[in-house]
């Protein structure tokens, strides 16, 4: 400091310092970038502290079985051709072990689990109870057992009849086949309307693990390759569909196209600067707080967060646009100097607490971003603030070290200066017309009320409409539960939580026999819980007493109670054995199953999943009523709450636009202390809203939350112009180099959130497309409403502040 | 239906040409199964009672069952068992409905080949639908309209891996039997007699005389 104060360009130890300062900065939050993970699910943008339903569906989002499904079509060719590569297909997935559950219809390797459910029957079997071992009972079952014989399924029971006559095996594969699946032609599943086999398929990684879903996907791409050659033209496509299909696209597709706006804005915004300057230094000169604004602020959100979400990252762009303008004030402002090597001094005195308190009102509006308690907008905002922060760090301290005068040429900006001079005399004569307008739009805005904001969270997903509609038509296909209706049981451990789920279950048995529901899928039909299983057990009989009542319950049957030596010996085997607990069967064939409906969940616990079949007379209603008091089961209609989230969403995050806009006002009111001012400040700004609203009212877009965003990104960007033309009314000074400074600044802005509003990304489209027109329309009305700002004649007279 | 009644037209005449063509051929061999399918089609709904006997190898004795089978056009079917429990299998469309006591169970029928099989076997026959009982079945058509046999051998693996061959047997327009010869030598034997509904078709108007 002592150096600066004496004039000149900063001393040499002093630039080494700040270099070597920046240079580590900048190496560090490279090194942090480097090992961060980029995630791309969407449920990144949804509230961190919903209610039970919603947290329910949360953990489903991102690490339930919804996140891990893949849909798999293989369309075309022969009958014989899809089954063919159907089953190709499905056995290199289950022998790539990427998988948890691969079904495609075909039940050739159910041995393994039959065998399994046989061994474990007198503990799987809801058959068991102590009614079914009595005379009757005995009787009873029997004569079931033996009227399966002599049809197509007699060939399946009859080798297991003298050990089972009861049927319990069959009881419980049974209950294992769901009440609605997909056609099955050739032994695998087809479509009922289209030539189309299909598959369904559940990744073992989580559904957050992107590089491992993507491992998944090439594998499952492999596998028909390697099915398909051979077969010719005709072969069948693979269709593919699905959570980790549409996370992987939609990260290489933010990775892409992040990339690409980041070329394409660079290109633009360097053409736009060697216009302005003419000169190459000067546009590396400015274009390094941006990139120290990009490094810190990924980092930052890294540090934070831990990994950094790709909509983040694709606002690296969006930032170029806002802290390039330092640097564009500063090579113009610093310009000029009366002694050679002062300019960044009197740039700091006269310019900087300008450009900082810009700063500290961007800080403002982003802020409101990190407190909303959503997770992906909290990363929005600490990203925007590192970024501008450091960036505005990097124009005040490095900047002046590089180019203490600012820059050297003047390209085309004398014309650029004619021009702003030209709009600055004429647009204040406009004022009155651009005030009716801002009242026209308000009451259109005002009018539409809330229909504007009709966008929902799907609106957010850059999953393509081609995509969506081949999820839609596979998930039809296959009847799977589209994840509509769910059930979802809770409990403290394991044991607990498969408890409740049966509770649940008992009482959607009574809904199903009503008709009121075609069936559902549970984990405790593989999985019973230890007191259910200790219950059965405890139904037993032992030999003696099953011997004599077998003599009474077989008389007149043409099975007689002397072939059934093995079952009574299977029953008293059965009375010592262990229950089943979920260890034993991760590594069997039916861990899949468990690994599919029950989970730990993330805040410690237990939760399983019961996925309901709806059928014709299904009544949500009804379901609701049934399962009601039962605390620890919960239904959650996924549409209903993701509908519920997305309104909570957009209230909080208008509350929180509000609270950053008012935290902006006030900041600017506590720096200017005086209302005229302050007015001055904000009208612009509150008029630029009204006309992009209207704007977008007009077009009959569809607002959401990142509209929201974008309108509060307008009062953070614009209040540097409007602030600019605070202190060209108050100090008088308005030179059109400056102004040209200004409107160049507006330029790069409304560049690069115009290339963002063109973008394939929904979300960075929708942010751009108010942020582009809003912040031109910022500029404007500055000028329009500024008075007595428009350049005098001759040079006016330098104060510093 | 205008479509529907040239074709049956169309398939008339060739069996005429072919009768004429291949005249050393008895003239009972000229009945085929889009007649007798054009027999059966006439009835629109009906109702039966059935007894059956499985034979099932290592068991003492067949098993009997008996009740009432029900259908309706174009594709509802009941099967009632009355004795020796109460037990009622309902195929309604592609729904399979299986009640027992009070417990009801819904199965997709069509992704299930060897149940919708059966199912189609009957329901084609009841019903008269040639087109689906091609798709499940090789079938061959012996007898004349009065006394016929339908053989059903199925195409579906699946199927085929339980059940070798059926034997559908009537007179007219009504079905009075059905056989099952299963993949391992049981079979099971279902005698029906309709009951007499006044919708029945009377035994005087055999549908379409031979040619």
């Amino acid at each position: 400091m002592s150096l600066a104060q004496a004039g000149g360009p900063p001393g040499w130890s002093r630039r080494i310092v700040v270099l070597l300062a920046w240079l580590l900065v900048v190496g560090l939050g490279a090194v942090v970038i480097a090992r961060t993970q980029i995630g791309a699910d969407l449920s990144a943008f949804l509230p961190k502290s919903p209610d039970l339903r919603q947290r329910v569906l949360i953990e489903q989002l991102q690490s339930g079985v919804a996140s891990r499904t893949l849909m798999l079509g293989f369309e075309g060719g022969s009958v014989e051709q899809r089954a063919e590569v159907s089953r190709a297909v499905g056995k290199a997935m289950r022998e790539s072990k990427l998988f948890d559950l691969v079904q495609n219809g075909d039940v050739s390797d159910w041995s393994e689990a039959g065998t399994w459910v046989f061994e474990h029957r007198y503990q799987l079997s809801s058959g068991v109870m102590p009614g079914q071992f009595t005379v009757a009972g005995l009787r009873d079952a029997i004569i079931d057992t033996l009227s399966m014989l002599g049809t197509p399924a007699g060939n399946a029971i009859k080798p297991l009849l003298d050990r089972d006559p009861t049927g319990e095996t069959q009881r419980v594969a049974m209950e294992l086949v769901p009440a609605s699946a997909p056609r099955s032609e050739g032994g695998v599943w087809m479509s009922r309307d289209a030539p189309r086999a299909l598959m369904i398929a559940t990744t073992r990684a989580a559904g957050g693990d992107l590089d491992a879903q993507a491992v998944a996907i090439a594998r499952v791409q492999a596998a028909y390759e390697a099915a398909a050659r051979g077969m010719g033209e005709a072969s069948p496509k693979l269709l593919l569909s699905g959570a980790p299909v549409f996370s992987v696209m939609s990260r290489e597709k933010i990775k892409t196209e992040a990339m690409h706006l980041a070329v394409v804005g660079g290109i633009v915004m360097s053409v736009l600067l060697l216009l302005a300057f003419a000169s190459p230094r000067a546009l590396v000169i400015a274009f390094l707080p941006v990139a120290t604004g990009v490094v810190v602020g990924t980092a930052s959100v890294s540090l934070v967060f831990g990994s950094v979400h790709g909509l983040t990252l694709g606002f690296g762009s969006t930032l170029i646009g806002e802290t390039v303008d330092y640097a564009i004030y500063y090579l113009i402002q610093a310009r000029g100097a009366a002694v050679a090597g002062t300019g960044w001094q009197r740039w700091r005195e006269v310019h900087w607490p300008t450009v900082r308190l810009g700063l500290l009102t961007s800080v403002c509006g982003f802020a409101a971003l990190v407190f909303s308690g959503f997770p992906g907008l909290a990363q929005l905002g600490v990203f925007s603030i590192a970024g501008l922060v450091s960036a505005a760090l990097a124009t005040r301290y490095v900047l002046p070290v590089l180019a203490p005068d600012g820059a050297t040429g003047m390209g085309m900006r004398r014309h650029m200066a004619r021009l702003a001079g030209l709009l600055v005399r004429g647009l204040p004569r406009l004022r009155w017309p651009l005030a009716a307008l801002g009242v026209a739009a308000l009451a259109l805005v005002l009018w539409q009320g809330g229909h504007l904001w009709r966008a929902d969270l799907s609106a957010m997903s850059p999953v393509p409409r081609s995509a969506q509609l081949l999820d839609e038509m596979l998930r039809k296909d296959i009847g799977a539960s589209d994840g509509g209706v769910l059930v979802v049981a809770f409990g403290d451990d394991e044991q607990a939580a498969l408890r409740h789920t049966e509770a649940a279950a008992a009482r959607l048995d009574a809904l199903v026999d009503k008709g009121e529901l075609s069936g559902y899928e549970t984990v405790t039909r593989v999985l019973p819980s230890v007191a259910a299983q200790t219950a059965r057990l405890a139904s037993l009989p032992d030999a003696d007493t099953l011997r004599a009542n077998l003599v009474e319950a077989t008389k007149g049957l043409p099975l007689p109670a002397s072939r059934l030596g093995a079952f009574v010996t299977d029953v008293e085997a059965a009375r010592k054995q262990a229950p089943v607990q979920r260890a034993d069967l991760m590594g069997g064939p039916l861990g899949s199953v468990v690994n599919t409906l029950m989970y730990e969940r993330p805040g410690g616990g237990w939760s399983t999943l019961v996925v309901l079949h709806p059928g014709p007379g299904f009544d949500q209603g009804r379901l609701e009523a049934a399962l009601a008091g039962l605390p620890e089961v919960q239904v959650v209609d996924v549409g209903r709450e993701l509908g519920g989230l997305y309104q909570r969403y957009l209230h909080e995050a208008f509350v929180q636009v509000l609270l950053g806009a008012l935290a902006v006002v006030v900041l600017l009111g506590v720096y200017l202390r005086s209302w005229r001012r302050l007015l001055a400040v904000c009208q612009p700004l509150l008029f630029a809203v009204v006309l992009t609203l209207g704007g977008m009212a007009l077009a009959q877009a569809a607002l959401g939350i990142l509209h929201l965003v974008g309108l509060l990104l307008i009062v953070a960007v614009g209040s540097n112009y409007a602030l600019f033309f605070d202190q060209l009314r108050t100090t008088g000074r308005a030179d059109e180099d400056t102004l040209a400074s200004l409107m160049l600044a507006n330029l790069t802005t409304v560049v690069s959130f115009g290339l963002i509003a063109i973008s394939d990304i929904p979300a960075l489209s929708s942010i751009g497309r108010v942020v582009a027109p809003g912040a031109l329309l910022a500029l404007l009305l500055s000028a329009a409403f500024a008075r007595n700002v428009a350049p005098g004649k001759g040079p006016s007279p330098q104060r510093p502040r | 239906m205008i479509s529907g009644s040239k074709m049956r037209l169309d398939r008339l005449c060739k069996v005429l040409v072919l009768a004429v063509a291949f005249c050393a051929a008895p003239a009972w061999a000229a009945f085929d199964l889009p007649e007798l399918m054009g027999l059966l089609s006439k009835q629109k709904s009906g109702e039966a009672r059935f007894t059956e006997q499985r034979f099932v190898h290592g068991l003492e004795g067949p098993l009997d069952a008996s009740g009432t089978l029900s259908f309706e056009a174009p594709d509802k079917l009941v099967r009632r068992t009355l004795s020796p429990r109460i037990e009622t299998m309902a195929v309604d469309g592609n729904t399979l409905t299986l009640s027992r006591g009070n417990r009801n169970r819904t199965l997709a029928l069509d992704s299930m080949p060897e149940l919708l099989g059966l199912v189609e076997a009957m329901r084609g026959t009841l019903t008269g639908d040639g087109t689906t009982l091609q798709r499940y079945f090789k079938s061959t058509v012996s007898g004349a309209a009065n006394q016929w046999t339908l053989d059903l051998t199925p195409n579906d693996s699946r199927l085929a891996a339980q059940v070798r061959s059926m034997r559908i047997t009537g007179r007219g327009g009504e079905v009075l039997g059905l056989e099952m010869e299963f993949v391992g030598g049981d079979r099971s034997v279902m005698n029906i007699s309709p009951k007499a509904a006044p919708s029945a078709v009377p035994a005087s108007a055999p549908g379409r005389a031979t040619p």
